[in-house]
């Protein structure tokens, strides 16, 4: 039971956060902007894909990071042109994009690597010390670039909110469309640059997940796009918190895998790895009710 | 009312040519020569009784899940767990299916077996349900960890509970089987087509009608449009919600009868997984009406079937890309039909005064509009 | 310092297929305050909203002398995001920056504290918005317009939302920045405010611009000629609607009796503090007060959708128990019809049909779809919607008539309630045209004929005046004053601020 206290532990919920931490911030991005986005999971995985086949074609991790955030970007932008100009509802324009990242990461993977279920292994980045101690093991966490890159994120995006002009005028456009629009800002554009900002950080996440795994596997994001979006949720709507409450879950991960092998063989099984989930409807079922929600989420400055 | 028609069809039409288009695409794009491509889709699915059957059966479920969607959505809600209610009711219902004496005749045994299905699918539905009615939690969130939940607790039945090594449950009993269809359409033979299929078309119009004309289906629907004044005009607004929920993993779990019921026999871990979410895309097409579900639902049906006939040249992922984006089209498509024809106001001689806090639409309108 | 000359020429402006201007033309010139005035529904609002391009301008030409930023609006319902503090407010959409895009507030701070100074117009700068009092997020308002440079600015029912004395030191305000050479726009529909105070009007009828001119400082010794000929012109020749109370027996006895009603809010105010009230069967009962005193809470708390109401509701003799639940509710509903003062919130359903909105909540009520389609046409022909078809979606009305599909639905079912005892009615003809309004008022009217009682919650002293038997004043969640109908808007104003001697 001594390895539940280790820095093996550490590292592994350190590494095990990071990507629900960047989709979190990407959540916190677009709702704090007053776009609701439930699309989080599909970013992820199509950041996690494009990550993957760009570094397979050209055995630069940091292209495929490049393309990863590029593509990120573009599907994030995506849900904004059809929730912002075109009127469609969030919720359905999120689904949508999640479905629509699932299967085309599929068909991708059939039309690239005739597979159903996963990519050839990659060459990711490789930074740190070797060994298996947990001392190298959190090293080589803290040492990965895509990791540094989501650290940034984190730190910046609380101060870029409250300090810059950029961030008064996001937060302006998710607490009150209309009276944002009557100062002469276009909410539109607040909104779409503040998606760009939620798309890059979350396809981010999506990197750390492939470049960790080493490959891609068909729907690997496997719902942390929406415990990340239960974090935003949690945590008041607020960046530090968010991150705070995804290393959270990075912890009680860590700690199933740690006890899954020894629980495995007892009656609760399987059951182990409902932990996350179910420790998630228990903070959601008790926290207060919608505390800190952005007043105009979903709501927009004209008919 | 020939106005009306128009608008409510033009959208579909329009979602269905831009996906034909882009079938066209990905065909090409795979190297496929686009007009080849879609002949085998058509000859796979309605080209011949065998993949009309097939279409049908592929449709089944999707009625009944596209009808749990809808009926969540006329109260505001989305209903996005029906996956997880499914998966559960199915095992469920498999299991007690399993164990019903061989020699229960079907008008007993079937009903035994969708009622019980029916009380998993909606007690699955009942937490993001309950959350959202008394905790004001958003049932999207709830829904998916509940999903992700179920989807722990099935291999675990499998190997812990039941210590089987297999994945699939006995056989279930003959009474609770569904017929095939090919006992009255002989040339339906060899597709997987069943009972079920008529009787989730009876079951869809039976709903849709009772939601329009019943006291509980129409508070259902006002509670989806402005909760304040039916909460202020002494309706129990929470209590609809439920109900609408409810009813919803109910209705989402009876498709166990077209998979495990009316096509396998049993239920394996994975059987009808996929039909939650083509569910959305049924309620999305099916643009509140009986008949839009049916037909909704037949054409993702074709969709499905089409992506396995295809599947040698074109990835039968292709169809999932499609259903996608079908849900887009066909809601950019309705809002832009609904702008450019406007609101029909009232030839009233008082201008009336712009609002200056426009009240925001409801979920469940503007999800559609 | 010299403000922008307007010319606002022929415009018209359409929200889907209804005028809300068919055509108006006017010019706003610096140095004195210019009072647009106006019926509800005339197009005032939105001839300042079409002049900085808020508003669907179908036709015409608006020219602005030193171009769109030269002019700011202060409109009728805030413009401010009310989690931010005043000076994020202030600053929106004009942010000082140093490098990288960082908010120089050091610099915003200076600034707003200089205009101050200079305008006399003072905002706690570091109170978040939400916390500040009405009259300070006004002086916000304008004080961002003045920030941003604009030298002109145009006011939506500025005093609407002030007592008279609040509406007196901004009327001071605005003629000292007229003077300075500002251009000021002011709608209203408070013909003393424009007699005492501006400079020149203009009056709009049905879309239209009808009369504009400047006011001679010799024809204000002379109000009541003044106020004639300002309102035919509104009216249009149309005599203004005559309603009045039925008579009211001597003898009739309390129907309702509230005691020391309390509420306490999120926030730990006491929005209602105390509240006590009779009204007799019969009786129309009118409550005056500035918005935001705790009117909305009462007729909430009469509902029964105030659970954490203390005091008592005697109703006929009988106290009413506390709601806990719908079915609680549904009781109370038997016995109180009420409408609420926002009906796009609390009282219409815009994406059903009018024939749903009439039944809403009766569906367990009414027998077979016969007898439902029957209450509905009653209803309808009984209230003139128009146009009369129940099918018809309510969000396709006119605010008139989708107000008589809410006032309709509670007076003809509590009518018909066997159990009735009274009716409270928010704001109930706010934003209507005066046709409805003066078919409300003859409903009201007639359900007080009938023996109910009836407690009409209104911002419009002409509306108490014509309909109520006694006027009760509210001010900081407690009546403050009785009054007689004929009392003068003076002493009513007076009151409404909560003076002793009033």
């Amino acid at each position: 039971m001594s390895s539940i206290f280790s820095l093996t532990m550490l590292a592994e919920s350190i590494r095990i956060a990071v990507p629900y931490a960047c989709a979190a911030i990407g959540g916190v991005w677009a709702e704090r902007a007053g776009v609701i986005q439930i699309g989080l999971e599909g970013i992820l995985l199509t950041g996690a894909f494009t990550a993957v086949s760009v570094t397979h074609a050209t055995h630069s991790p940091t292209l495929g990071l490049v393309a990863a955030i590029g593509a990120g970007i573009a599907l994030s932008l995506g849900h904004g042109q059809l929730t912002e100009r075109a009127r469609v509802h969030a919720v359905i324009s999120g689904i949508a994009l999640n479905l629509l990242a699932l299967a085309a990461t599929r068909m991708g993977l059939r039309a690239l690597y005739d597979s159903a279920s996963n990519s050839p292994g990659i060459e990711a980045y490789r930074f740190g010390p070797t060994g298996a101690t947990g001392g190298a093991m959190l090293l080589r966490v803290l040492a990965d670039p895509v990791f540094f890159c989501a650290l940034a994120a984190v730190a910046a995006t609380p101060f870029v909110l409250r300090n810059t002009r950029f961030g008064l005028r996001v937060r302006a456009a998710g607490e009150n469309p209309v009276a944002t629009a009557s100062v002469g800002i276009s909410v539109t554009r607040v909104r779409l640059s503040a998606l760009a900002v939620s798309g890059a950080i979350c396809a981010l996440g999506g990197a750390h997940l492939a470049y960790d795994q080493q490959r891609f596997e068909s729907g690997m994001s496997a719902g942390r796009g929406f415990i990340a979006l239960a974090a935003v949720v949690v945590s008041g709507w607020r960046a530090g918190r968010a991150a705070l409450a995804c290393l959270a879950f990075g912890v009680l991960e860590a700690l199933q895998i740690t006890l899954q092998d020894e629980v495995r063989k007892t009656a609760v099984g399987d059951l182990i790895q409902t932990l996350p989930y179910v420790a998630t409807l228990l903070v959601l079922a008790l926290a207060p009710r919608r505390a800190g929600a952005p007043e105009g989420l979903g709501k927009h400055a004209a008919e | 009312m020939n106005d009306k028609r128009v608008r409510a069809l033009l959208p579909i039409v329009l979602a269905i040519a831009g996906g034909i288009l882009l079938f066209n695409l990905i065909a090409f794009a795979f190297g496929e020569a686009p007009a080849s491509a879609l002949r085998v889709a058509f000859e796979g699915t309605w080209g011949t009784p065998y993949g009309f059957g097939q279409v049908l059966f592929k449709a089944t479920p999707l009625l009944f899940t596209g009808l749990a969607f809808e009926v969540a959505l006329r109260a505001g809600l989305f209903n996005i767990g029906a996956e997880g209610q499914l998966a559960l009711a199915s095992l469920v219902g498999a299991l007690v299916a399993a164990n019903l004496p061989a020699s229960l005749p079907m008008p007993i045994a079937l009903p035994i077996v969708l009622a019980v299905a029916a009380a998993v699918g909606a007690l699955v539905a009942f937490v993001p349900a309950i959350l959202r009615a008394r905790r004001g939690v958003h049932e999207i969130i709830t829904a998916i960890m509940v999903n992700r939940i179920v989807d722990a607790i099935l291999p675990w039945t499998f190997s812990t509970v039941l210590g089987s090594t297999s994945l699939r449950t006995a056989d279930i009993a003959p009474g609770a089987a569904l017929p095939r269809l090919d006992r009255v359409v002989p040339s339906f033979a060899g597709s997987a087509a069943s009972f079920a299929f008529p009787l989730a078309v009876v079951i869809v119009f039976a709903a849709m009608s009772l939601l329009d004309r019943t006291r509980p289906g129409r508070e259902i629907r006002w509670v989806g449009l402005r909760p304040e004044a039916c909460r202020a005009e002494g309706i129990d607004v929470e209590r609809r919600m439920l109900l609408a929920m409810l009813l919803s993993g109910a209705l989402a779990a009876l498709a166990v009868s077209s998979t495990a019921l009316g096509y396998k026999g049993y239920y394996e871990l994975g059987l009808g997984a996929g039909a939650g979410w083509s569910g959305i895309a049924v309620a999305m097409l099916g643009r509140g009406k009986a008949i839009g579900i049916v037909l909704a639902a037949i054409f993702l049906g074709t969709l499905e079937q089409a992506g396995l006939a295809v599947n040698a040249r074109v990835p039968k992922e292709a169809m999932d890309v499609l259903e996608a984006t079908l849900i887009v089209l066909v809601a950019v498509a309705s809002r832009v039909a609904s702008k450019r024809t406007g609101v029909v106001q009232a030839a009233d001689p008082e201008p009336e005064p712009p609002r200056d806090n426009p009240a925001p639409t409801p979920a469940s309108e503007e999800a559609r509009s | 310092m010299r403000g922008p000359v307007m010319k606002i020429e022929d415009i018209a402006v359409r929200y889907g297929d209804c005028w809300s201007i068919r055509s108006a033309t006017i010019t706003l010139e610096p140095g004195v305050i210019h009072a647009i005035l106006g019926e509800n529904g005339a197009g005032k609002s939105t001839l300042l909203k079409a002049a900085v391009g808020f508003a669907p301008r179908v036709a015409g030409t608006v020219r602005i002398e030193g171009g769109a930023g030269a002019i700011g609006m202060v409109h009728q319902h805030f413009m401010l995001v009310s989690a931010f503090t005043a000076l994020e407010n202030l600053v929106l959409g004009n942010e000082p920056t140093g490098s990288f895009g960082r908010l120089d507030l050091a610099k915003a701070r200076r600034e707003a504290e200089a205009l101050m100074e200079k305008t006399g117009l003072r905002v706690n700068l570091d109170a978040r918005t939400s916390e500040l009092a009405v009259g300070e997020r006004q002086r916000l308002e304008i004080l961002r317009v003045l920030y941003r440079g604009a030298r002109a600015i145009l006011l939506d029912e500025p005093t609407a939302v002030l007592s008279p004395l609040e509406a007196e030191e901004l009327y001071t305000t605005l003629g000292v920045l007229a003077e300075g050479g500002a251009t000021i726009a002011v709608v209203t529909h408070r013909m003393d405010e424009v007699i005492r105070f501006a400079g020149h009007v203009t009056i709009m009828r049905r879309g239209r611009t009808v009369l504009s001119r400047p006011i001679a400082a010799e024809e204000r010794s002379d109000p009541k000629r003044l106020e004639d000929v300002l309102t035919r012109a509104i009216m249009g020749g149309e005599p203004p609607p005559e309603t009045s109370p039925p008579a009211l027996a001597q003898d009739a006895k309390v129907a309702l009796s509230i005691e020391d009603l309390v509420l306490v809010d999120a926030g730990g105010k006491r929005v209602l503090d105390g509240l006590s009230l009779t009204v007799k069967k019969g009786e129309i009962v009118g409550i005056a007060g500035i918005e935001g005193n705790g009117q909305r809470e009462l007729v909430r708390a009469a509902a029964g959708l105030e659970p954490g109401v203390a005091g008592s509701i005697v109703l006929d003799g009988a106290r009413l128990p506390a709601v806990r639940s719908t079915e609680d509710l549904r009781k109370r509903r038997r016995a109180i019809a009420v409408v609420h003062e926002d009906r796009h919130a609390d009282g219409l359903m815009l994406d059903a049909s009018v024939g749903d909105n009439l039944v809403l909540g009766e569906l367990g009520e009414i027998d077979g779809p016969g007898a439902e389609a029957a209450l509905i046409t009653r209803r309808i022909e009984r209230f003139g919607v128009y146009p009369p078809e129940p099918a018809r979606r309510a969000g396709e009305l006119s605010g008139g008539n989708q107000q008589k599909v809410v006032v309709g639905r509670a007076l003809d079912r509590i009518e018909a309630s066997p159990e009735r005892a009274l009716v409270v009615l928010g704001q109930p003809t706010r934003g209507v045209d005066v046709g409805a309004a003066s078919t409300i008022h003859g409903a009201i009217v007639k359900a007080a004929e009938k023996g109910l009682a009836v407690l009409v919650v209104s911002a419009d002293l002409g509306e108490l005046r014509r309909l109520s038997h006694r006027i009760l004043v509210i001010h900081r969640g407690r009546i403050v004053a009785e009054l007689p109908p004929t009392t003068s808007d003076d002493v009513i104003g007076r009151a409404m601020l909560g003076m002793e001697d009033a």
